[in-house]
Order: structure tokens, then C-alpha cells, then sequence
């Protein structure tokens, strides 16, 4: 008998298993609900096991899912990063062209005020160095531009046009040390000289020391020499200095602040007339 | 075969299937890690070997499960002996016939597990099963079964 176990040795191995389970499956199915001690043997063995290993694996996935909320955390950053430079680049373009909608409707008025036909330009450049102080504008002659004609915007005087090329024209500012311009204090109607000051500041200088000058006097174009019409507003005084022999002199703050002119209206030569009107804020 | 092997066999097998595979799901299905190791070992060292080697790994199986003791047991020792058997009549050589009989093997052992699980009147409809559980896990297997052959592990166990 045991040589033929031997003989056929997986043939006994194989019964011997398949009785095992058909064994071991029998018993349960007569006595359905009761645990064998195999079984229970077995999971005693296995189960610290598991639950080690089940420990590991919380421990890693905890580690994983975090790694996953900081990656995914780093991207939002960014996105949002992004977002906001976007959004702010269009609130600034916003801004701008809210800004440059506000001066062109001012424009708008100021030519609709004036009595002459204007011609409006754009500042293209600025030459803001010491010595010299002009604005480049975007027209010229074959705009039907002329020399020295009066520059102006909302507020009062630019300048002067000093250079003119076919499509561009250099305009000569107020605060230029080269300029110089009939002004009358509008308050007493005293006549002198407005000229430019280096550092962007002008200067008033009247003929008569005795003529009475106050800080907040306006002080607006005289009309006198033909090149600025009447009453366009040049400056407030700003400081009034003690007389030097027959002259009174006293510092300006210009009407206009040439540092942020963007659009010009150009009046044409040979304007005359009181254009006092035309600035009622001033 | 030697028992050293034989027991890291079977304890490796059964240690993986019981914390590695849970880990592993796919769309909830599981790759049945004992079925390729035994389909693996049998095509190796034999009906004998395989047939033992599953005995002992669906026992492990059940006692774990907490299913009907010897139902995995059976299946796959069964399953461990024919394939044991197979060398005997096929070229196993080319790596696509023990992937091949791992998907197989999948596909009879939940077929024999169902068909003894009836004594216990298992209630779930077969065609259910085949759809859900046991054609994916196959499918599932054979990719198991590809990378242990690929790996070292597989070439670590000597040829008969």
C-alpha cells in the first residue's frame, strides 16, 4: 500500500489534499456559523501582520495625499498669482483709459469754449532737462499748423509752438528760461512779465515796485504782442518778493501742470480777443 | 523543491495578496496573487509542488477571508496540479504560455470556487461574477503574471 502511495506519489498528494477540503468544507456546511480551529489559528498568525502592514499603508497615503494638497496647493498659488497680475494690468488700462477719457472730454470743451477753430494734438516726446523745457506734439505744418501760435489745454497755457517740422512741432513751455510773456495780474490789472524760471517755476515781474501783489492772484496773458489772445490763464503767485528799484517781482505756480499734459489744443496765429470766458475755472 | 523556497513561496504569496494587493485595486478589482504563484511554481517544480503550493496558499486565503475554510483551497490546488501536469504535453518555455495559463487558471478557479460555493447557496448570479470579478481579475493576473517574469524574482527559480 505504501509503495503505491509512493508509485504515484502527486496522485496521492492530490487526493490527499482534495479530501482535505472537501473535508474541511463538509464540516462547515453541516455545521453552518462555527469557526474552525484552523481557521482561527491561521488569522492569529496573520493578522498582526496585516495590521502592521495597514499602518504602513495609512502612513504612506497620508504622505501621498499630502504631497498631492501642497502640489496642488503651489499650482493655485500660481494660477492665482497670474489671475491677479492679469487683473491688475487690465484695471490699470482701465484706469488709463478712463484718465485719457476725462482729459479728452475736458479738451472737448475747452474747443467747443473757444471761439476760434483749434487744432488738437497729442504729446509725443518731452525735453525736460534745465535748460530748456518743450513738448513734442504729433503736428506740423502739413496740419495747417504755424509758428508761435498759442498752446493750450484746460487749465491755461502751455507754451508756445518754437519749432515746426512738417509732422511734428516742438512747443516752447512756460517754464522754459527762454520764455517770456505779456501777463496781467487779473485782480489789479497790473502789467508785466512772465518768464520762464529754472526749476519749472515762473516769475512775474512788474514795471511798478508800488503795485500791490498777493499770495492766490491769478495772473493771465495780457493779449499784448499779438502771439497769446487775452485772459488765458499763465499762474497764481506763489510768493512775492521785496521790490528792487522800480521793479516788483514774485514767484508763479503755473496754471497748468506741464509735467502730466498729454493732449494740446494749438490756437491759430492772429487770435485776438478776451478769452478770459473760456476758463471759467479759473 | 526545496522547502526553504517552498515556504518563502507560500508566506510571501500569502503576505502580499493580504496587504500589497488591497493597495493595488483597480476600479475595485484585485489581482488573486496565489493563483500566478501557483500557476508559476507548478509550471517549475511540478503537479506535486504546485498542487501543495496551492493547498496551502487558498488556505491561507480562506482563513483570512473568513470565507468557507477549503474553498480556495481546493480550487487551487486543483489548479496547482494541472498545471503541474501541463509541461508534460505543452512547450512551456515562451514566456506568453504561463501568462496565458495565469488568466486561464483566474478564470477556472472562480469558476470552481462559484461551483462549490453553491453548496453553501451562494446567492450572486454567475454572469455577474464573470463580468465583474473574474474576467477582470484574469485580465488583471496576466499583468501580474507578465511583470513576475520580468522581474528577477522570476528568474531567481530554476527550470525543471
Amino acid at each position: 500500500m505504501l509503495d503505491l502511495l509512493v508509485r504515484y506519489r502527486k496522485y496521492s498528494v492530490l487526493t490527499l489534499v482534495v479530501v482535505a477540503a472537501v473535508a474541511l468544507l463538509t464540516a462547515q456546511q453541516t455545521r453552518p456559523g462555527e469557526g474552525l480551529w484552523l481557521a482561527e489559528g491561521i488569522a492569529t498568525v496573520t493578522a498582526p501582520i496585516q495590521t502592521a502592514f495597514a499602518r504602513v499603508h495609512r502612513g504612506a497615503a497620508a504622505l501621498w495625499a499630502g504631497y498631492l494638497d501642497w502640489k496642488h496647493l503651489r499650482a493655485d498659488v500660481a494660477r492665482l498669482r497670474a489671475e491677479t497680475a492679469a487683473l491688475r494690468l487690465r484695471q490699470l488700462r482701465q484706469e488709463a483709459l478712463e484718465a485719457e477719457n476725462a482729459r479728452l472730454r475736458t479738451m472737448a470743451t475747452l474747443r467747443e469754449r473757444l471761439p476760434e477753430r483749434t487744432l488738437g494734438a497729442e504729446v509725443m516726446a518731452r525735453d525736460w532737462n534745465g535748460f530748456t523745457r518743450g513738448l513734442t506734439v504729433d503736428r506740423g505744418r502739413a496740419d495747417g499748423m504755424e509758428r508761435l501760435s498759442a498752446v493750450l489745454v484746460t487749465g491755461g497755457v502751455v507754451g508756445r509752438v518754437a519749432v515746426l517740422r512738417r509732422h511734428s512741432a516742438v512747443v516752447q513751455v512756460l517754464t522754459d528760461p527762454a520764455s517770456s510773456i505779456g501777463g496781467v495780474v487779473l485782480r489789479t490789472r497790473a502789467q508785466g512779465l512772465v518768464e520762464g524760471v529754472a526749476g519749472g517755476r515762473l516769475r512775474l515781474k512788474l514795471a511798478a515796485s508800488a503795485e500791490v501783489l498777493q499770495p492766490g492772484d491769478l495772473v493771465v496773458t495780457s493779449g499784448i504782442g499779438e502771439l497769446f489772445p487775452k485772459g488765458l490763464p499763465l499762474g497764481r503767485v506763489l510768493r512775492v518778493y521785496a521790490p528792487t528799484g522800480l521793479f516788483r517781482t514774485a514767484e508763479l505756480e503755473p496754471a497748468v501742470d506741464l509735467t502730466s499734459v498729454e493732449e494740446v489744443l494749438v490756437l491759430p496765429r492772429g487770435t485776438s480777443g478776451d478769452l478770459a470766458p473760456a476758463f471759467p475755472e479759473s | 523543491m526545496r522547502l526553504p523556497l517552498y515556504v518563502l513561496a507560500v508566506s510571501g504569496g500569502a503576505l502580499v495578496q493580504f496587504t500589497v494587493v488591497p493597495v493595488v485595486s483597480v476600479g475595485g478589482v484585485v489581482p488573486d496573487v496565489p493563483v500566478v504563484l501557483t500557476v508559476l511554481l507548478a509550471l517549475r517544480y511540478g503537479a506535486e509542488a504546485g498542487c501543495l503550493t496551492g493547498f496551502a496558499l487558498g488556505l491561507a486565503q480562506d482563513a483570512v477571508a473568513g470565507g468557507p475554510l477549503g474553498l480556495h483551497a481546493l480550487s487551487k490546488a486543483l489548479i496547482g496540479f494541472v498545471s503541474g501536469e501541463l509541461p508534460r504535453w505543452i512547450l512551456v518555455a515562451r514566456p506568453i504560455v504561463p501568462i496565458g495559463l495565469a488568466v486561464v487558471a483566474t478564470v477556472v478557479d472562480g469558476l470552481a470556487r462559484f461551483a462549490l460555493l453553491q453548496l453553501f447557496h451562494y446567492p450572486a448570479p454567475l454572469g455577474e461574477l464573470l463580468a465583474r470579478v473574474i474576467v477582470p481579475q484574469a485580465g488583471y493576473n496576466g499583468i501580474v503574471a507578465a511583470a513576475a517574469l520580468a522581474w528577477p524574482v522570476g528568474r531567481l527559480l530554476p527550470r525543471r
